[in-house]
């Protein structure tokens, strides 16, 4: 086994109560993590054929915890963990997603000697999962059913806490000593309730907060793992991950924290915060739940809250960035919520005269005259995890309760339900088309920034020419092309050499299949890497090579991207996605489907020129959309028909055993 | 003379330690008698180290890098449990802010417990590299006299359940996956590699006190930002889009509304 990897992924099936080992090697072509997790899920969900792939609360529905190779080596912004598998969040169907977490908790599940954990089934009574090195039991969560996730936490880390010896910090486990706590992933009273709005709690602010994973905890009977660890992670070369972290220290991106700051374990960036009203480590999306409160206190509050209940921020985003939009509908009053979501809806429906008391949607039990105060945010945490009234529809997502409420139709037409694409809120997709497509051809949100600044306006004088040349030269393998980073979306040059053209699908499938591997699969956090505009791809590698030792250039881990992401598809396939299916809300093709454009904006290349544009006018033309995605369809080696992979895509990417699968259910691609 | 400073702890019924404290002062009374006599006799009198590691907790940002590089540069793995420096995050017991973190560093004692318990003089000052207190790996026999010794909580001196002996501090001068030089002379792989600069190398003695004297102030001047804001202004933009100041419209705007 190459270094990092600790060798074993534990199996364990809630239904039988049975805990087992896979063997690390059998997934190591697919590098770690996501890669890892969506392979184990094909085997174990797809390949069997027993199961439709319909309901993610199904005790069939496998969710694999996965860490990456380079977690707990000392690489910074490596240690996250990613959770894959049926997510209920999807709208109208439920998709395969995935989400991760960054914290201590992947860190401690390499060092307590597992690359991951996979989790099966469904227990007949609430439990939890407490894994100590090698002992792994499945104990009875009775009295941790109903308690907030701190409680829950706090709870579990006195039930762990073993002997000590030579001063109270120090805890002896087994014959080996340590001073970390057990580091625990769970679910609050929101994931109980099975709420497709649920997140998977960690420590006092960490989230995995995209995919309502939270709920299949729930729907599993499934309360907390907890991870306790005290072993050694090998390294093929340790001064080499020490070199390259110096080397890093030295970018001009770096600078180093003030008081106060916090990080994940072990990174460089100090982006999270210790010195909050709650302490510990919450992050922007927390806090941006209550973005638009004055007072940083009362956002630490709802932030607080928010986390002990185990709602999502993302799912259950209130607004932000509010902007002024040329032709936008009327009902925004020129302030277009560029990131919105249930909290926004909740107030257009009030205001339109809809939702309220006695009004046609009852909005009992929430206080719709005190929204957007700390009141209404507590009233709507409780009645979703209570189901209590109006949040019983909540508790399924703002697209499903649309559903029950008749407004499907109307609101995602009219923009009212602001969610581009699968039920998911928005998150900036425009004027950035890269963000936009991957909404459609994922399940939802990337939530990937890599290509945001690099493409925005130089800030050193440069000629935007220049700079997006440079910026070629490291998208590897798709060099040389500017076109890839001309956003032209109006006219013949959108189809010529813009955001309809081939050019286009490079991008995305560039940003697709780096993040595939290296956020998703490397689990390094994509606020840390790609640095596009200074170390990378070189420390990416430097990285990589320095602790499993193997040889891989860029271009070599480039391929391993375009695998998973390909796996990644098949199970989509396998579980109805095609052409059709894959589609924007209608909005998103009209005025004001744009966002809040940071960095100077866009290149445009027009008229033989170009320049940096916000874009604030962009939307998306429905012929265009389908003409990116025959390209896209044929770059990926998908066929254009339906987006499924061909037979000579999967050889060629070493996965021929996909093939039977995919051709027995009459879904294996044929022509190009 | 060190006999008559034991701590308590050795006063209790005989366990397994115990019962190796004997066997080890046994063998140091025979085959090491030199080194043991050369060690006590030396006890009241140490030199002062010429290098000690000074750290702020409020600087620090949990990230824990500096124990997975201890670990790194002195056994080769990755391992928090075998680092020398360790920096307990109180979390999720959600203590607030300094105190969530406790930052254990080894003080380099001017009157070092450790090595005058030490009963084979395996943890000795190390004078041909600037009286730095450290452990010689090859005499010491685990007894675990030097971690019960240690003043200070959680201890210092560390257990290595893979060797089965104590490890301390060195200031990295024998660190063999360090391509710097250590010592109090050069570089140390937890203080190059902080990214909140929480750890720092300084030559005097800081005040002996119970935590004051080592957690010191080492936060930088206050920058004008704290993070690298995405809604900088650029100067190729108009300030209606991606201003800071188009930013803080809208707060005031939504807050009116």
């Amino acid at each position: 086994m190459s270094g990092g990897y600790t060798g074993k992924i534990l199996r364990v099936d809630l239904t039988s109560k049975s805990i087992s080992t896979i063997d690390t090697a059998k997934y190591e072509e697919f590098g770690g993590g996501y890669g890892m997790g969506t392979a184990i899920f094909w085997d174990l969900a797809v390949a069997p054929g027993e199961w439709d792939l319909k309901d993610p609360y199904d005790p069939r529905n496998v969710l694999p915890i996965m860490v990456g190779p380079l977690a707990a080596t000392g690489v910074p912004g490596s240690g996250r963990t990613n959770i894959c598998g049926l997510s209920p969040e999807t709208f109208p169907s439920c998709e395969f997603w995935r989400s991760n977490l960054g914290g201590r908790f992947g860190t401690m599940m390499k060092l307590a000697g597992w690359d991951g954990v996979v989790v099966e089934g469904k227990a007949d009574q609430p439990v939890w999962i407490n894994i100590i090195n090698d002992q792994v039991k499945i104990e009875d969560a009775k009295e941790l059913w109903g308690l907030d996730t701190w409680q829950t936490q706090n709870r579990i880390t006195s039930m762990v806490g073993g002997k000590t010896r030579f001063g109270e910090e120090w805890q002896q486990i087994g014959s080996t000593y340590t001073t970390g706590r057990p580091q625990i992933l769970c679910i609050g009273p929101v994931g109980e309730a099975k709420s497709r709005l649920a997140a998977l709690i960690h420590g006092s602010g960490v989230s995995a907060r995209v995919g309502g994973h939270g709920a299949v905890f729930g729907a599993k009977n499934l309360k907390a793992i907890s991870v306790t660890g005290t072993g050694s992670v090998q390294i093929s070369d340790p001064e080499g991950i020490l070199d390259a972290r110096l080397h890093q220290m030295q970018s001009p991106s770096f600078l180093p924290a003030q008081p106060g700051a916090a990080s994940c374990m072990p990174c460089l960036r100090g982006d999270r915060r210790r010195s909050n009203y709650y302490g510990g480590e919450t992050m922007c999306a927390d806090q941006g739940w209550f973005f638009s409160h004055p007072n940083p206190t009362v956002q630490d509050r709802a932030a607080e809250a928010l986390i002990k209940y185990g709602l999502s921020s993302w799912s259950a985003h209130f607004h932000a960035f509010s902007i002024d939009i040329a032709g936008a509908p009327e009902f925004f009053r020129k302030k277009v919520p560029t990131d919105s979501g249930l909290g926004w809806y909740l107030q257009y429906l009030h205001e339109q005269g809809l939702l309220g008391p006695g009004k046609q949607i009852d909005s009992a039990p929430l206080p719709m005259d005190q929204w957007g105060e700390l009141s209404f945010r507590l009233a709507l945490l409780d009645a979703i995890a209570r189901r209590e009234g109006i949040g019983d529809a909540l508790a399924e997502g703002c697209a499903r309760a649309a559903q029950k409420w008749g407004r499907l139709e109307t609101d995602r037409d009219s923009g009212a339900l602001r969610l581009p694409a699968w039920g998911a809120t928005s998150h900036w997709t425009m004027p950035w088309v890269e963000w936009a497509y991957a909404y459609i051809l994922g399940a939802g949100d990337p939530a990937w920034h890599g290509f945001m600044a690099p493409v925005g306006a130089p800030r050193d004088g440069t000629p935007l020419e220049k700079s997006l040349e440079k910026l070629s030269k490291k998208t590897i393998p798709y060099t040389d092309d500017i076109f890839m980073f001309n956003y032209a979306w109006k006219g013949e040059e959108a189809w010529k050499t813009g955001i309809y053209s081939p050019h286009k699908a490079k991008q995305v499938a560039w940003s697709r299949h780096y993040s595939s591997f290296w956020n998703e699969s490397m689990a390094f956090c994509e606020m840390f890497l790609p640095e596009l505009g200074s170390d990378s791809p070189e420390i990416e590698i430097m990285y990589y090579r320095a602790v499993t030792g193997k040889k891989d250039s860029f271009a070599d881990t480039m391929r391993i991207g375009q695998k998973i992401w390909t796996l990644e598809r098949a199970i989509r396939v396998m579980h109805g996605r095609s052409r059709q299916t894959e589609d924007f809300f209608p909005y998103m093709y009209k005025p004001g489907a744009s966002g809040f454009a940071i960095y100077g904006g866009v290149p445009i290349y027009e008229n033989g020129k170009w320049r940096s544009d916000p874009a604030p006018g962009m939307y998306l033309d429905r012929k265009g959309v389908d003409d990116f995605k025959s390209h896209f369809y044929a770059l990926e080696g998908w066929d254009n028909e339906h987006g499924w992979p061909t037979r000579k895509t999967l050889e060629k990417l070493g996965m021929g055993r996909l093939v039977k699968t995919l051709r027995d259910s009459g879904k294996l691609g044929t022509v190009l | 003379m060190a006999k008559s400073k034991k701590p308590e702890s050795n006063k209790k019924s005989v366990s397994r330690r115990d019962f190796l404290v004997s066997a080890g002062a046994a063998i140091a009374a025979g085959t090491l008698g030199v080194c043991a006599s050369e060690s006590t006799a030396a006890a009241s009198s140490y030199e002062p180290s010429t290098g000690y590691i000074v750290h702020d907790s409020r600087l620090c940002l949990g990230c824990q890098s500096c124990m997975f590089a201890c670990s790194m540069v002195h056994e080769g793995v990755a391992n928090p449990s075998l680092s020398r420096i360790q920096i307990i995050r109180d979390a999720p017991s959600f203590t607030k802010y300094p105190y969530d973190i406790i930052m254990s560093v080894c003080r380099q004692c001017v009157t070092p417990l450790c090595v005058q318990n030490c009963p084979t003089g395996a943890c000795h000052v190390d004078v041909a590299n600037g009286n730095i207190r450290r452990i010689d790996e090859d005499k010491c026999i685990g007894c675990g006299r030097c971690i019960e010794s240690c003043p200070h909580k959680p201890h210092r001196t560390i257990w290595n359940p893979v060797k089965n002996i104590s490890i301390k501090c060195d200031l990295c001068v024998d660190a063999p996956y360090w391509g710097k030089k250590g010592g109090p002379d050069g570089h140390q792989a937890c203080v190059d590699i902080c990214p909140a600069n929480a750890l720092k190398l300084v030559h005097e003695p800081p005040p002996q006190t119970d935590v004051t004297g080592y957690d010191v102030d080492l936060a930088p001047p206050p920058r004008k930002k704290v993070m690298p804001s995405i809604f900088e202004e650029n100067p190729t933009t108009k300030q209606e889009w991606g201003g800071k100041h188009y930013v803080r419209r809208i707060y005031r705007e939504n807050t009116k509304s």
